[in-house]
C-alpha cells in the first residue's frame, strides 16, 4: 500500500481491515493543503505519529493560528489519550483499592462532574472527569465551531485542564508502574505539562508530578 | 387660601416634609455592598483577613497588593484548585480567603477607593480563571448538603454559624455580579481597568444566563433555595443573601428598568408602532408632590368654612380646577419654607412664592385604546344610524360633526400598546396552527429565564410571598411561619443592653433589606415578562393574585408608613466598609441611636414604590382584580400613604385610587375632593374613561372566578404551545423531521418478522433499487 509512489492522489483514509502498522500510515501534509474544517485536528494528530517525544514540536502552532482554537484541539487530543491511560487503569485501580481521587495524601479530590460534587473512587472520578470533559468539549453550546472559538467558552478550559490533570497525578503516585510504562509510549504527562505551562493554564504549584527533568528552567521561562 | 394656609400650620413639619429621593434599579454601589452583611456578621471579617495571611504564608508572600499580577493569579488558581478538596476545613478556608479578597483587602489598604479599586482588579481575575462556575458548583454542594440541613433542623434556635459556607459563597458570588452590575452601566471605560472590567462584564453576563451544570442557570438554583427554605427543610439557608443575590442577578442580566423603556421602543418599533416619547422617570421627576389629604381633626375644622364658600352651584370642573390652584400655592409655600427648591440653603422665614405658570398642563398626555375608540364608534352609531358596523374605525357616515370631530380627537391619542399586538398575534396562531405558525422566537435573557422558572413558577411566587409577609413590619413574630431572622441571630443572644439594642436594629434591618429585594425581584420580573410576551406576565401575575399578594401589599401599607419611609434602623460605624477601615470607634449607645444621617431610608422608599408597582401591574384593566381593591378596603390605607410628599410615589397611590373611585361612592368622593384632584392633576387621562363620576356599579357585575378562567385559558394556551414539546400540535401536523443526524439517533423497534427476514427487506428494498446516492447526498 504504498501510494506515495504512485501519481494517484493520496486517499487518508483508514479502510476496514487495514492493519495496525498501516493505520494512518500516510504521507504527512503541509498545514496549509489541509483543506477541512478539522485541520487543526489533522495536524496536531500527525505531529504526534512523527515524533511523540518531540513535545516542543507538537505544542508549535502553525503560523496564524487561532490561539483559542489551538489550546481547544489539543485539550481534545489529551482527553482523547487519555482513555488509553484510563484503559489501563481499569486493570488495576478499583474502587476497593482507590477509594478516593487522592494525589499526594493531603490532597482528596471532589468529583465536580455531578450536579453536586462529590466524593468518587479514583477510577470513577477518571471516567467521570473524562466523560465530562468530552461532553463539555463536545458541546453545542459552548463549543459549537470548530474554527472559532468565543472567549468566554476558552475560559473553561482551565477548570478541565485541572481535573483532568489529577489523572496524571494519581496514576504517578498510586500506580506508578503503570504510569511509567504509558508516559513512555505517549510522553503524554510531558505533553500535557508542558501545554499548560505554556499557556498558563494551571499554576506551576498544583504541577506536582515531577516530569520534566527541567522543571526549573521551565518555570524561569514562563516568569521572563 | 386662607384655609390652607391654616391647615400647614396645623401639620407636624416632619409628617409633610418633602422627600427627596430620586429613583432607580438599585441604591449607591457601596450601600448595596454594606447590605450585603448584618452586623452580627462583624467578627467574621477578621477571621477571613486571618485565613487569607495564613495561606499566603504558605505560599510565600505577605501582601496581596504587592504580588505582581501572575503571581496573583498562581495563588487564585491554587484556591480554585482547594475548592474542589474534599477537606471541608480546607475547601473554606480558600473560600474565607477568595471572600477577603474580592472584599478588597481591607488589612492592606488605608481608603475606601483603594479597596474599591482592589477589588475590581480581583473580580477581573475571578473572571479570568473562570471561577464563578467553581463557585456556583460548591454552592449546589452546599445546598444539598443534608448534614448542615439536619443539624438546623435538630437545633432549637438556628444561628448564623449554620448558614458559614453558604454565606461566604454568597457572598463572593454577589460582589462579583454587583461589581459587574456597576461596571456594564459604567459607560466612561477611559482608563485602562474599567475597560477591562467592561469585556469582561459582557462575557460574565452572558455565562449567566446560561445553565452551570445539568439544565439550571443559577437563577434557578436560588429560586429553589427559597422554595426550600420556606417548605422548612432547610432552615438554616442564608434567605436575605439569597434574595440579594437573586434579584441582582435577574437585575444584571435582564437590565434595569430604564433600559427596558428604551427596548420597549425597539420593540414598538420592530411591530410597526411608533415609539413611545414619555420617559416616566422624567416627567416624575418634573413632577410636584401634592401635599397630603388633610387629618381627620383638620377636616372638622376647616371643611365647614370651605363648604360655605362652596355651597354655590358649580360644576365639578370648576371645582377640581380650583383645589388644583389651591394644592399649587400651598406646595410653593412648603417649598419657601423648607428649601429654595434647588439648592441646600438653610431654612429662611416663610415668604409668598410667586406662583408658577409653567405647571398649568398635564404631566401627560392623554391616551386612547383601541376598545375605546370601538366602543365610542359602536355606541354613537347604534344611537344615530341604528346599527353597528364590526371592525370598521373609519367610516363616518351618517354620523353628525361633532362626531366627527370626537372620533379624530380619539384617533390622535390612540395608544396601541404590544400587548395587544402579542394577544392578537396569539388569537391568530391559535386559529390558524399551520399557515400561520410562531416563527423563532427570540431567546432574550427574559425568555430564557421564563423558561427555565415555567415549571416551578407558582411555587416560587409563593414562597416569595411567604418571605414577604414575614418580613413585613406589620407581622407579628408569633405569627411567622418562617423563622427569616436565621441569619442574624448571633449564636449567643445579647446579655447586654447595647448589644440588645444592635440586635434589635439588626432585626428591623434585615427585614427592610428582605422587602427591597423582593420587590424589586417582583417588579423586574412582572416588568420584563411583559414586555417579552404579555402571556408570560399574565401567568406570573395571575400566581401572585392567587397567592393574595393583593391583600398582602395592602397589609404591609397598613402602618405608619411615614415613619416606615424615615426609619433609621442603622448604625453607620458597623457599616462595611467603615468596620474594618482605620480605626474602630467604639460602640456606644449615642452611635446606636443617632442612625445614619440620611433624612430618609432610601430602601423604604424604594420598596414602597416597588410594591405599588406591583400592585399597578396586578390590577390595571383587571376588573375583578380592582374590585379586590375596593373589597380590602384600600382606599384609607392608600389615602393614608399619600402623606409621603413623594411625586412617584404618590403618582402610583394616585392611579390604584383612580381605578377604584367609580366603586367608592358619592360619599367618598364629595369627602376626598382634594385627593380626586389629585388624581386629575397627576394621572395619565383617558379619553372617555368616566372614572370620577361613572356609576356602572350595577352594569358591571364582577365574577373573580370567571374571568380568571378565562385568562388562565389563554395563558394555558400560549405555554402549551411555546413550551411544551409537541404537546400542542397534532402529530399529523408536525413537520417532517429530514435531519440525517436526528433520524439516526431514534430509537425504532424493530418486529421479530422483521429481525428474522431483514436481509429479504434488504435484497428488496436496497439493494435492487436503483439510487442515485450522490444525488442524494447533494440535497
Amino acid at each position: 500500500m504504498k501510494m506515495a509512489n504512485e501519481p494517484v492522489p493520496v486517499i487518508r483514509r483508514n479502510r476496514p481491515g487495514t492493519k495496525a502498522k498501516e493505520w494512518c500510515n500516510w504521507e504527512d501534509e503541509s498545514f496549509e493543503e489541509m483543506d477541512s474544517t478539522l485541520a487543526v485536528q489533522q495536524f496536531i494528530q500527525q505531529a504526534i505519529r512523527k515524533d511523540f517525544t518531540n513535545v516542543e514540536e507538537i505544542l508549535n502552532p502553525p503560523d496564524g493560528q487561532d490561539e483559542g482554537v489551538w489550546k481547544y484541539e489539543h485539550l481534545r487530543q489529551f482527553c482523547m489519550e487519555l482513555n488509553g491511560l484510563a484503559v489501563k487503569l481499569q486493570a488495576e485501580c478499583n474502587p476497593e483499592t482507590c477509594t478516593q481521587m487522592t494525589a499526594t495524601e493531603q490532597w482528596i479530590f471532589l468529583c465536580a462532574a455531578h450536579k453536586t460534587p462529590k466524593e468518587c473512587p479514583a477510577i470513577d472520578y477518571t471516567r467521570h472527569t473524562l466523560d465530562g470533559a468530552a461532553c463539555l468539549l463536545n458541546s453545542n453550546k459552548y463549543f459549537p465551531s470548530r474554527v472559532s472559538i468565543k472567549d468566554s467558552s476558552v475560559a473553561k478550559l482551565g477548570s478541565v485542564c485541572r481535573r483532568v490533570y489529577r489523572i496524571f497525578s494519581h496514576a504517578y503516585f498510586h500506580h506508578r508502574v503503570l504510569f511509567d510504562q504509558y508516559e513512555n509510549e505517549t510522553y503524554l504527562c510531558r505533553r500535557f505539562t508542558q501545554f499548560v505551562t505554556k499557556y498558563n493554564l494551571m499554576s506551576k504549584d498544583n504541577l506536582i508530578v515531577p516530569i520534566m527533568e527541567d522543571q526549573q528552567t521551565l518555570e524561569g521561562e514562563s516568569e521572563a | 387660601m386662607h384655609a390652607d394656609f391654616n391647615v400647614f400650620d396645623h401639620q407636624v413639619m416632619a409628617d409633610v416634609e418633602k422627600v427627596d429621593f430620586t429613583y432607580s434599579d438599585a441604591d449607591k454601589y457601596e450601600f448595596e455592598i454594606s447590605e450585603l452583611y448584618s452586623y452580627t456578621e462583624e467578627p467574621e471579617f477578621t477571621a477571613h483577613q486571618v485565613c487569607f495571611e495564613e495561606l499566603a504564608k504558605t505560599h510565600g508572600f505577605e501582601k496581596w497588593t504587592s504580588l505582581s499580577r501572575d503571581s496573583q493569579m498562581r495563588f487564585i488558581v491554587g484556591l480554585q484548585d482547594d475548592l474542589e478538596v474534599t477537606d471541608k476545613e480546607k475547601r473554606i478556608k480558600s473560600v474565607q480567603a477568595l471572600l477577603y479578597l474580592i472584599q478588597g483587602v481591607y488589612g492592606e489598604c488605608k481608603s475606601r477607593s483603594h479597596m474599591f479599586e482592589v477589588s475590581q482588579h480581583c473580580v477581573l481575575l475571578y473572571l479570568d480563571i473562570g471561577l464563578y462556575s467553581s463557585l456556583v458548583q460548591l454552592l449546589a454542594m452546599e445546598v444539598e448538603n443534608s448534614n448542615a440541613a439536619l443539624s438546623a433542623l435538630r437545633k432549637p434556635a438556628v444561628s448564623i454559624t449554620d448558614s458559614k459556607e453558604l454565606r461566604y459563597i454568597l457572598n463572593i458570588l454577589y460582589i462579583m455580579v454587583e461589581t459587574c452590575r456597576i461596571a456594564s452601566n459604567e459607560k466612561d471605560t477611559s482608563d485602562e481597568l474599567s475597560r477591562r472590567l467592561y469585556e469582561a462584564t459582557e462575557l460574565f453576563k452572558e455565562e449567566m444566563i446560561q445553565p452551570v451544570f445539568g439544565d439550571d442557570p443559577l437563577s434557578v438554583l436560588l429560586f429553589t433555595m427559597v422554595t426550600r427554605f420556606c417548605s422548612g427543610s432547610a432552615p438554616h439557608y442564608p434567605m436575605k443573601k439569597v434574595l440579594l443575590l437573586l434579584w441582582k442577578v435577574v437585575l444584571f442580566t435582564l437590565g434595569g428598568l430604564r433600559d427596558l423603556e428604551k427596548r420597549k421602543n425597539e420593540v414598538r418599533v420592530k411591530h410597526n408602532l411608533p415609539p413611545l416619547t414619555e420617559d416616566m422617570y422624567s416627567v416624575c421627576e418634573n413632577m410636584r408632590p401634592a401635599s397630603p389629604p388633610a387629618s381627620a381633626a383638620d377636616l372638622i375644622e376647616h371643611q365647614v368654612p370651605r363648604r360655605g364658600i362652596r355651597a354655590g352651584k358649580r360644576s365639578s370642573l370648576d371645582d377640581s380646577f380650583e383645589s388644583g390652584l389651591a394644592r399649587d400655592e400651598d406646595d410653593d409655600l412648603m417649598d419657601g419654607l423648607k428649601t429654595n427648591s434647588d439648592d441646600e440653603s438653610p431654612p429662611t422665614p416663610p415668604r409668598p412664592a410667586t406662583p408658577t405658570v409653567s405647571h398649568r398642563s398635564l404631566p401627560w398626555k392623554p391616551k386612547v385604546r383601541l376598545k375605546d375608540l370601538e366602543n365610542f364608534l359602536d355606541h354613537t352609531r347604534q344611537k344615530f344610524v341604528g346599527f353597528e358596523v364590526k371592525n370598521d374605525h373609519n367610516s363616518l357616515a351618517g354620523l353628525p360633526q361633532p362626531i366627527h370631530e370626537g372620533v379624530k380627537v380619539l384617533k390622535q391619542h390612540l395608544h396601541i400598546s404590544l400587548s395587544e399586538v402579542q394577544i392578537k398575534r396569539e388569537e391568530e396562531i391559535a386559529k390558524n396552527p399551520l399557515s400561520l405558525p410562531e416563527l423563532e422566537v427570540e431567546s432574550t435573557p427574559a425568555e430564557k429565564l421564563y423558561h427555565a422558572m415555567l415549571s416551578n413558577l407558582p411555587q416560587y411566587m409563593i414562597a416569595l410571598l411567604k418571605l414577604l409577609l414575614a418580613a413585613a413590619p406589620t407581622s407579628k413574630a408569633k405569627t411567622e411561619s418562617i423563622n427569616i431572622l436565621s441569619d442574624v441571630l448571633p449564636d449567643e443572644m445579647p446579655t447586654t443592653v447595647l448589644q440588645s439594642m444592635k440586635l434589635g436594629i439588626d432585626v428591623n434591618r434585615h427585614k427592610e433589606i428582605i422587602v427591597k429585594a423582593i420587590s424589586g425581584l417582583l417588579l423586574l420580573l412582572l416588568k420584563h415578562f411583559k414586555l417579552n410576551h404579555i402571556y408570560q406576565f399574565e401567568f406570573t401575575s395571575q400566581h401572585l393574585v392567587f397567592a393574595n399578594c393583593i391583600p398582602l401589599v395592602l397589609k404591609f401599607f397598613n402602618q405608619d408608613i411615614v415613619a416606615y419611609v424615615n426609619a433609621k434602623n442603622s448604625i453607620p460605624v458597623l457599616d462595611f466598609p467603615d468596620n474594618v477601615l482605620g480605626d474602630h470607634t467604639e460602640l456606644t449607645a449615642e452611635n446606636i441611636e443617632s442612625g445614619d444621617n440620611q433624612p430618609h431610608c432610601w430602601r423604604n422608599i424604594f420598596s414602597c414604590i416597588n410594591l405599588l408597582r406591583i400592585l399597578n401591574k396586578l390590577t390595571k384593566w383587571k376588573h375583578s382584580r380592582t374590585m379586590m381593591l375596593v373589597v380590602f378596603k384600600s382606599a384609607p390605607i392608600l389615602k393614608r400613604a399619600l402623606k409621603v410628599r413623594h411625586p412617584m410615589m404618590q403618582l402610583y397611590i394616585l392611579k390604584l385610587l383612580k381605578m377604584q373611585t367609580k366603586y367608592l361612592g358619592r360619599q367618598w368622593r364629595k369627602s376626598n375632593m382634594k385627593t380626586m384632584s389629585a388624581i386629575y392633576q397627576k394621572v395619565r387621562h383617558r379619553l372617555g374613561d368616566d372614572w370620577a363620576y361613572g356609576n356602572d356599579m350595577d352594569a358591571r357585575p364582577w365574577d373573580f372566578q370567571a374571568e380568571e378562567c378565562a385568562l388562565r385559558a389563554c395563558v394555558d394556551r400560549f405555554n402549551n404551545r411555546r413550551y411544551t414539546s409537541g404537546g400542542y400540535v397534532e402529530p399529523d401536523f408536525r413537520p417532517v423531521d429530514n435531519n440525517i443526524l436526528s433520524l439516526l439517533g431514534q430509537n425504532i423497534e424493530l418486529s421479530p418478522e422483521f429481525k428474522a427476514h431483514y436481509e429479504r427487506w434488504l435484497h428488496l428494498e436496497v439493494f435492487s433499487r436503483q439510487i442515485d446516492w450522490d444525488q442524494v447526498m447533494m440535497r
